[in-house]
């Protein structure tokens, strides 16, 4: 058994987290952080989170410099995936605002959105927030 | 826009007026001035004053109207300056300008006596107004007071010389000024111009932001993404924010919440119309079923976890009795992890497959546990060192909120059974260890037991001591209790004194039949329309699970009673059994698990010779090969009755699901009660070989 008595600090999240994306299907998992929207921790595939086609179009300026292939792609790979992050960050505020306006008392407590292709849960705390990426089961 | 430019034209042609006017006047008055200089300057602004007038009063409304106008001040001195459109110029130009204009009143030009420098004005009062707006609590009386002079002197002068927009900035007696003021005059000045300029930069930026505003609309949000996120975090405030406590509750929270939905094995989307041909008869064969029909068993989920259950052995499990889906599960040290806690509670949820949803543990093996069917975040629990230990879901550590103390007060010995007595009202813990001890607890005050117990066998066996495996009490009665032994007998016993018996072991009989150690004890749960609460199941190492029909407690003894009562029933398996259960739905059944890895489901009214159904649970593919079947305990779902979980050697938790025949209330029909009853009765009058050839 390698496992110590107390897996402390970053082990240990790090390891709620590694949990998560083994499960099947989970591609990526990312937190943030609620007010500012920085990236906190991620976890899993990054780069397939926005399709190729659209991160192409995202990008138009990358294009044209092939001197140094890899590091353009890794850009816009991370490119790709602080995009990926702002939008869902968004979406999760002003779905937050929708609620609120209904009832302030209310609060946005947990998000599905599933796609033909995948699925986000996106749960928001106070402070934090944990988005999932995983693939919808085929059905 | 047209408009105002209008506006703009028309006023500039009554400026280019008024300046000729000027013009000439200014060519009369410095005919007779020989030379200028400041004493000059005193003089000179009073010759035109009524003219002057007009004009600063037609060049402040300009000014007020149009900013730009600011530089009419300069504009206005003669020569081929006053022609240029003055409400284009730019920044450069208006620098230029002024310094021209400085240039030109140092080298005496006598045509800048009229349009007196508006530089010494401006000086004069933003210095001190920002000496006092920017200290006004400094202690100092002298510069207060100082200030405040000159202050006043600038402001009340001549306020009605206004010459540029405010009156805050123009007033003041051009004549006044003097000489070394004025190069930082013109610094001053300098920079106001930059300010205004600045300002009105800013303002068409603005306008033209507002007219183009529609068009570009689209481009906002993407300059807005520009500043996403709003700033990155350094590697130290993610530190900081990581490995705070509030983070580290939100991923434990989040996670937990992202599993359940992933685990959720119904898809909401489903649409059924669109597959038609791949319709497959799940419920019939896949997976892991036993017995047939009303009788069938299915396994539904099983629960391990690397980190916590490995080489761990499952020593108890218990339902939560509020809600449906949540089980525990206790389990004994992992003697190849020594830095791990030896005792660990655990609960689960069918909700939740891969991780426990709480993890309490304690400093030795925990025996027994059970939670509270009084609190729903409380759990009970026994431990190897003979503490009774209290744990609530509400705490995060994990750790037991209360302890019974190691001393004499309580108990020494392993507690193997802990139960809880009472109403909602007025509970009780009763905890028995192995050297025959028993404790009452209050759930309040752990520091040491209400009361306590020493069981003592009565005169007729050759040991005095008594070892408890297992205690178990009846639905009704929360002072009477049957303790099952290590030496293989059953004993009732009282919590208090009563009339005909002491506390402790009942002397008068005991409950003989099995030839090993007793390891669970039952009694019927008696929820239906005739009273089995005196039926009462045991199993044992000796290969076999007995059916006893107990004794009411209050009974005195009857005479020639010799203090052994036989078995009403003899289940003989085939291996060692760990533990038996009544249904908690159907009076009729109930279920064993044995040393081979079997569960086995029974039902009396149908067949006392065999199980109904039997299944073993599903090896786990990394598990051990050798010697991990063997199951210790079993739990029934309270509620319902259609689930069971069973636990072994091996630590996995296994929940099974049973037809309607062996549990659920869909099927339950009153005459199984009067079955039980009959089946009973006939037992007892001519035994079980007669009962059996009936």
């Amino acid at each position: 058994m390698v496992d110590p008595i107390s897996i402390s600090g970053h082990d240990a999240l790090d390891e709620k987290l590694t949990r998560l994306s083994k499960k099947p299907g989970v591609k990526a998992t990312v937190v943030l952080d609620r007010a500012t929207g920085a990236i906190l921790r991620t976890n899993g595939q990054l780069s397939n989170l926005i399709s190729t086609a659209a991160a192409a179009l995202k990008s138009p300026t990358d294009g044209g410099s092939f001197s140094s292939e890899a590091g353009a792609t890794q850009n816009g790979e991370s490119h790709g995936f602080e995009e990926f992050t702002r939008k869902v960050w968004t979406w999760v505020n002003a779905s937050g605002g929708l609620v609120e306006e209904f009832d302030t008392e209310d609060e946005l407590k947990l998000l599905r959105l599933r796609t033909k292709k995948q699925e986000l849960v996106i749960v928001p705390d106070a402070k934090y927030l944990l988005i999932l990426v995983h693939d919808t089961p085929p059905a | 826009m047209q408009s105002r430019r209008d506006e703009i034209l028309a006023k500039r042609a009554k400026l280019a007026e008024l300046k000729r006017q000027r013009e000439l006047r200014a060519s009369q008055t410095t005919g007779g001035r020989p030379s200028i200089g400041s004493p000059g300057e005193i003089v000179a602004p009073t010759p035109g004053r009524n003219s002057r007038h007009d004009i600063e009063a037609l060049i402040n409304t300009l000014v007020g109207e149009s900013r730009p106008g600011s530089t009419t001040g300069g504009a206005g001195s003669p020569g081929p300056r006053g022609s240029r459109p003055n409400s284009v110029l730019s920044a450069g130009e208006l620098s230029n300008e002024t310094s021209e204009y400085a240039i030109a009143s140092a080298a005496g030009q006598t045509v800048a006596a009229p349009p007196a420098p508006p530089a010494p004005p401006l000086i004069m009062t933003t210095i001190p107004s920002t000496t006092v707006f920017q200290c006004p609590p400094s202690p100092v009386k002298e510069v207060f007071s100082y200030s405040k002079a000159v202050q006043t002197t600038g402001e009340w002068a001549t306020p009605n010389r206004t010459r540029a927009h405010s009156l805050s900035d123009s007033e003041d007696l051009p004549g006044v000024t003097s000489t070394p003021n004025k190069r930082q005059s013109r610094r001053e000045r300098d920079r106001e111009e930059e300010l205004r300029q600045n300002i009105r930069k800013e303002v068409e930026e603005e306008l033209k932001a507002a007219r183009e505003g529609p068009k570009d609309g689209a481009a906002q949000p993407e300059s807005q993404s520009v500043n996403y996120p709003l700033r990155k975090l350094t590697d130290e405030e993610l530190d900081a924010v990581t490995a705070s406590d509030e983070f580290s509750g939100f991923l434990d929270k989040a996670t937990k919440v992202i599993e359940r939905a992933l685990d959720q094995e119904y898809d909401v989307l489903t649409d059924y119309a669109l597959q038609g041909q791949d319709v497959e008869d799940e419920d019939e064969d896949s997976g892991n079923t036993g017995g047939k029909g009303r009788h069938r068993v299915k396994e539904v989920a099983q629960f391990f976890d690397e980190r916590w259950t490995k080489k761990r052995m499952i020593s108890s499990i218990d339902f939560s009795p509020h809600f449906p889906e949540l089980m525990l599960a206790s389990y004994t040290k992992n003697p190849t992890a020594p830095h791990e806690p030896d005792g660990l509670v655990l609960v689960w949820s069918l909700g939740l497959h891969d991780r426990p949803e709480f993890v309490f543990h304690a400093q030795s093996d925990v025996l027994t546990a059970k939670f509270s069917p009084h609190h729903r975040n409380l759990i009970v629990g026994g431990s190897y060192s003979g503490q009774v230990l209290l744990w609530d879901t509400r705490v995060k550590s994990g750790a037991p909120v209360q302890k019974t103390p190691l001393t004499g007060y309580g108990h020494t010995h392993p507690i193997y059974s802990v139960d809880i007595v009472g109403t909602q009202n007025a509970n009780n813990i009763i905890s028995c260890s192995t050297d025959g001890v028993v404790c009452g607890w209050s759930m309040e005050v752990f520091a040491q037991p209400q009361e306590l117990l020493e069981l003592k066998a009565p005169p007729a066996y050759k040991i005095e001591d008594v070892s408890p495996t297992s205690m178990a009490f009846p639905q009704a009665d929360p002072t009477f209790f049957l303790v099952g032994s290590e030496e293989g007998s059953i004993f009732p016993c009282h919590r208090y004194d009563r009339a005909g018996a002491k506390a402790g072991i009942d002397t008068r009989f005991s409950y003989k039949g099995h030839t090993a150690p007793v390891m669970s004890v039952d009694f019927h749960p008696a929820r239906g329309p005739v009273d089995l609460g005196d039926l009462v199941l045991s199993s044992s190492l000796d290969w076999s699970v007995r059916l006893w029909k107990v004794r009411a407690p209050a009974a005195t003894s009857t005479a020639g009673n010799e203090g052994a009562v036989s078995p009403l029933l003899d289940f003989v398996r085939e291996d060692v059994v760990y533990d038996a259960k009544w249904s908690p739905i159907k009076p009729g059944v109930f279920a064993l698990v044995d040393g081979a890895g079997w569960l086995e489901l029974w039902d009396i009214t149908v067949e006392t010779e065999e199980p109904v159904a039997r299944i073993s649970p599903s090896a786990r593919k990394d598990g051990r090969a050798m010697l991990s079947k063997s199951l210790n305990k079993l739990a029934w779902e309270p509620t319902e009755g259609k689930r069971l979980a069973t636990g072994g050697i091996d630590g996995t938790l296994t929940v099974f699901e049973v037809a309607s025949g062996l549990g659920g209330r869909d099927d339950l029909k009153a005459e199984e009660w009067t079955n039980v009853k009959k089946l009973v009765n006939r037992v007892e009058a001519v035994g079980v070989n007669g009962a059996m050839m009936v």
